[in-house]
């Protein structure tokens, strides 16, 4: 029991980003939820074999996985996929509002304009999977070149040129969307 | 430094993953190449959105979620580790052996002796309930008249069990097969009110019981003797029958397949 209350106090502050990541990757609120808890779950039995190390890249690692075992299972499923998700994936405001709501409100975000917010989240969707994951682990959770390789189990090399790549793309896709908005605009 | 050269690392620059060396080639050709620092400053303003928009959040009732669900595993474990200890644990091999066994023969006589009980009381019952019928119907030969309604019009007789019975009897007059009908009354059959029909064939007369026996599933007719007497037992609908005379067997079971 003394290990039960141990892991609630360690690993439960990371519920927000096990969220985030597990959302990022799945782009369905419910299939998130699912996959946080499953992972929490599977991090309270293996806690025992965590020494030392910090519990946050090997909770994220956990969620990871699960989330990547329901991407592949999703695709096994054939070509069904959740109205929410083609939502989230590539374009639809409903979505992007909807997330826009739900994203934790700071000082800095009442300066920056909503629509910006909103072509941010877009481009997002629109990366694949493994891009998505290293802007999170890097730009939101601000791990080290490191730990995201462990988490992501891939060498520092490859995270180092997928967040090249992912930065690029973001680059472009935001261009494109601005320049986009601001035709509608005038 | 290129142009091309410096792209590939300015992620690695901005997140301070570089070496000394490379940082500073880095540096110097920034400080003079517009579109590379352009680019710089665009993926600044992009990471800063990025932060600002911050994560998406769980909804608090997660937190319950996945702390029920610890419950849950907690509780899983708490019962295997019990069971395991109590099968395993310190027992030695042999004792465990012989509780098993134990246990085994106690089961079974267990069974055994249920089985004997129920059959020993189905008998009794069915004894007790064959008795109470032929009683009845020796009564009813030995009164003035054996019914309460006297009617062979099966609608008079239906409607005067309503409100008699917790149940609607079916009333059938079978005077074209040879079974007029006498009438009807109540009576009391093993510790029940039971409806009774009737029949009479010739100068016999023959009772039929009926009473609701929802969990019985339809049989047909099953003969007994008793007492000199023929009886019949059968299920319908829910509804048991038992029609007993001094009728012969054949025309009685006659009168079951008209009354099926």
């Amino acid at each position: 029991m003394d290990d039960r209350a141990t892991f609630e106090r360690l690993a439960l502050v990371h519920m927000d980003a096990a969220f985030n990541l597990a959302f990022a990757l799945l782009r369905v609120r419910a299939d998130a939820e699912d996959a946080v808890q499953n992972s929490y779950l599977r991090a309270y039995r293996a806690f025992h074999q965590l020494q030392g190390e910090s519990i946050k890249p090997w909770l994220l690692t956990i969620v990871r996985n699960v989330c990547y075992r329901h991407l592949q299972e999703r695709r096994r499923g054939g070509n069904v996929i959740s109205l929410d998700e083609s939502l989230g994936g590539r374009s639809g405001l409903a979505a992007i509002e909807a997330e826009l709501a739900i994203a934790q409100p700071s000082p800095e975000a009442a300066a920056i304009h909503a629509s910006e917010h909103a072509i941010l989240s877009e481009a997002i969707g629109a990366l694949p999977p493994a891009f998505r994951e290293v802007i999170i682990l890097r730009e939101i959770e601000e791990f080290s070149y490191r730990e995201v390789a462990d988490i992501i189990g891939a060498p520092v090399g490859t995270v180092m040129s997928r967040l090249s790549r992912a930065r690029s793309e973001l680059r472009s896709l935001m261009m494109k969307r601005m320049n986009r908005d601001d035709k509608n605009a005038m | 430094m290129q142009c091309d050269r410096v792209q590939e690392l300015l992620g690695a620059y901005r997140d301070g993953e570089l070496s000394a060396d490379e940082r500073r080639a880095v540096l110097a050709h920034l400080d003079q190449c517009k579109a590379c620092s352009a680019l710089m400053a665009t993926d600044d303003r992009i990471g800063q959105a990025l932060k600002a928009r911050g994560r998406t959040t769980a909804p608090p009732a997660l937190a319950q979620r996945i702390r029920a669900e610890l419950d849950r595993h907690d509780n899983r474990q708490l019962t295997t580790t019990a069971t395991n200890r109590f099968m395993s644990g310190d027992s030695p091999f042999r004792v465990r052996h012989f509780a098993q066994r134990a246990a085994v023969l106690l089961a079974v006589s267990l069974l055994s002796a249920i089985t004997t009980w129920q059959v020993l009381e189905t008998r009794a019952t069915n004894s007790h309930l064959e008795r109470d019928i032929v009683s009845a119907h020796i009564r009813t030969l030995l009164q003035d008249t054996p019914v309460q309604i006297a009617s062979s019009d099966q609608h008079t007789v239906q409607p005067w069990f309503a409100g008699r019975l917790d149940f609607a009897p079916q009333v059938r007059d079978l005077a074209t097969a040879g079974f007029p009908l006498v009438g009807g009354r109540l009576d009391y059959v093993a510790d029940r009110r039971v409806g009774t029909l009737v029949y009479k064939r010739r100068l016999h007369l023959i009772n039929v019981f009926m009473w609701p026996e929802p969990s019985m599933a339809d049989s047909t007719a099953n003969a007994t003797l008793r007492n000199g007497f023929n009886l019949l037992s059968w299920n319908r609908n829910g509804v048991a029958y038992r029609a007993v005379s001094d009728l012969n067997l054949d025309e009685m079971l006659r009168l079951s397949r008209e009354l099926w």
